[in-house]
């Protein structure tokens, strides 16, 4: 039964093995972890191109906000950072939504529900690499560009990839793997739990970073156009790489599921093996 | 012949945790290891980097700025907190005193990056004036006394002033040259500060000028080490907000929830 239920739902691992010519496993690279490299692929395909981007414009088009250049070249890219990843956010999170509400309260193998969480670490592990970018790759060259350049307008040429791409998607990539989670690792993350203290930090460090962006431009309008990194006001963007630690919880809670899957398995092969494929507790 | 008995029941535990770990799990194999170690990176990268830049990363930017007491003050306070945490969480879940060589490690990386591509290649800046600072050795040391201590308290104590005066002491190597004296326009200014001249940092507060306040050589050069000293207890300060964030912010919410009411 559950096996027919969930032959009819996209991408599950119990709608059965292709034929390849051997048993597939929820844990090979091909099964579990293909959001994995997809994800992060895009991210770096995204990074690039906005590094790019600023390596050939940055000079020549972006040091006057008020020129015609800067309005075609940067507040263009701002905008288009915005609809895409408003695109992409509406997509994904539509369609983990609709396909949620099908597989929601129908039953599952357990090795379907360890691919899952190899999805989720995937998910969890392309927000690694969007926060890494966010706070360390780009700050680096928004350290080394305001402090050499004077700044006219809170868009400028490393604010707008960093602040107005990368800060956002880190809170799109946190709130979907929740929203993953949530429809389908019920052991954990169902609604009748609660909120997860783990992902309550990690959404709320991608959350508080982005509203540390109108304080940061406040400040820089108000106090010191200038740059200078260690100044009270952006302080308050070192919360977010701590309130991100949210993250080892994710790793840790997923992973003693794991383990009570593994248990729930042997149990089930000691008594009969026939329960092997029963449904997860 | 009392021990023996003890002796037993020690080589009999050590057998069952021999078992447990060449144990041949269904769905648990390395591939959930190398994703978690590899993922990892990344986010501890980014935690230890903008921790680092936001709290310290003027005083590590420019060799110039690497001179004046703040810098082996607040350069001990703002390293050593995400090694800690990630000490904490690496000796929770296996007993493993590497957290703070894992951490030191990622932010080498991820600051060598950093500048190499966001300073040197986009802004023009040389190498040899925006270099970071390398925590790995000081880590090592950390992670080695936990181990052999099997204490936070005392790992705090005394890794926190050892840290100070190691980052201190395995940077001053690179940093040495420049701070050497060079005759420059009439004056007598370190190798690093004539860089600060040469190469224009139009933005930041007081590049005009040449301010001889709060230099590591003042007072004969001792306010080096009473810097070191404050930086030591700075750097156990600096150690215990680390616990908080991989104590509390980390571990403690593992399987916790938040309930409506």
């Amino acid at each position: 039964m559950a096996q027919s239920q969930a032959a009819k739902l996209p991408r599950d691992f119990d709608s059965g093995p292709i034929a390849t010519g051997r048993e597939q496993h929820p844990t090979d690279w091909g099964v579990g972890w293909t959001s994995l490299f997809w994800g992060s692929a895009l991210v770096m395909a995204a990074n690039l191109f906005l590094w790019f981007w600023d390596y050939e414009f940055a000079f020549t088009k972006g040091l006057n906000s008020a020129s015609p250049e800067f309005t075609m070249y940067y507040r263009t890219l701002f905008w288009g950072e915005l609809i895409v990843l408003g695109a992409f956010t509406g997509i994904w999170y539509g369609w983990l939504i609709r396909t949620g509400r099908e597989i929601a309260n129908q039953p599952f193998s357990r090795a379907e529900e360890v691919r899952r969480i190899a999805v989720l670490w995937s998910i969890i592990g392309v927000t690694s690499l969007s926060i890494y970018i966010e706070a360390s790759f780009w700050p680096n060259w928004d350290g080394s560009w305001h402090q050499t350049l004077v700044r006219d307008t809170a868009l400028t040429p490393t604010h707008i990839p960093m602040f107005y791409f990368f800060f956002p998607l880190s809170v799109v990539l946190a709130l979907g793997a929740y929203i993953y989670g949530n429809s389908r690792i019920p052991a954990l993350y169902s609604r009748d739990k609660g909120f997860p203290w783990s992902f309550f930090l990690l959404i709320s460090a991608a959350v508080l970073e982005c509203m540390e962006v109108a304080f940061n431009e406040w400040g820089h309008s108000l106090w010191i156009s200038e740059e200078f990194f260690a100044v009270p006001f952006h302080w308050p963007f070192v919360a977010y790489g701590w309130l991100a630690s949210g993250m080892f919880a994710v790793w840790g809670e997923t992973i003693l599921r794991l383990f009570e899957i593994e248990k729930a398995e042997e149990v089930a092969n000691g008594v009969t093996p026939a329960e092997s494929q029963a449904v997860a507790d | 012949m009392a021990a023996a008995p003890q002796t037993v029941a020690e080589r009999q535990k050590r057998l069952e945790l021999r078992a447990l770990l060449n144990k041949r799990y269904k769905w648990i194999d390395r591939k959930w290891d190398l994703v978690f170690w590899i993922t990892a990176i990344f986010v501890v990268a980014g935690a230890a980097d903008i921790t680092k830049q936001l709290f310290a990363g003027d005083w590590d930017f420019w060799t110039d700025w690497k001179d004046p007491q703040w810098w082996p003050v607040i350069t001990a306070f703002a390293t050593i907190i995400i090694p800690s945490a990630l000490q904490y969480i690496q000796w929770a879940a296996w007993r493993f005193p590497t957290g703070a060589t894992y951490t030191a490690v990622c932010f080498f990386m991820a600051a060598w990056v950093g500048r190499y591509f966001q300073w040197h290649v986009a802004e023009s800046y040389p190498m040899n004036f925006v270099w970071p600072i390398s925590t790995v050795c000081a880590a090592i040391i950390l992670d080695w006394l936990l181990m052999k201590t099997k204490s936070f308290i005392l790992t705090s104590l005394i890794g926190g002033p050892i840290w100070a005066l190691l980052v201190w002491a395995f940077n001053y190597i690179p940093l040495a040259p420049f701070l050497q004296p060079a005759y420059f326009m009439n004056h007598v200014l370190t190798v690093a500060d004539i860089q600060g001249i040469v190469y224009i940092r139009s933005q930041t507060p007081e590049y005009l000028r040449l301010i001889e306040r709060g230099a590591l050589r003042s007072f004969l050069g001792e306010t080096q080490y009473v810097s070191l000293v404050f930086g030591g207890t700075m750097a156990v300060l600096g150690y215990w907000i680390g616990q908080f964030i991989g104590r509390y912010l980390a571990v403690w919410p593992i399987r916790r929830y938040l309930k409506t009411v």
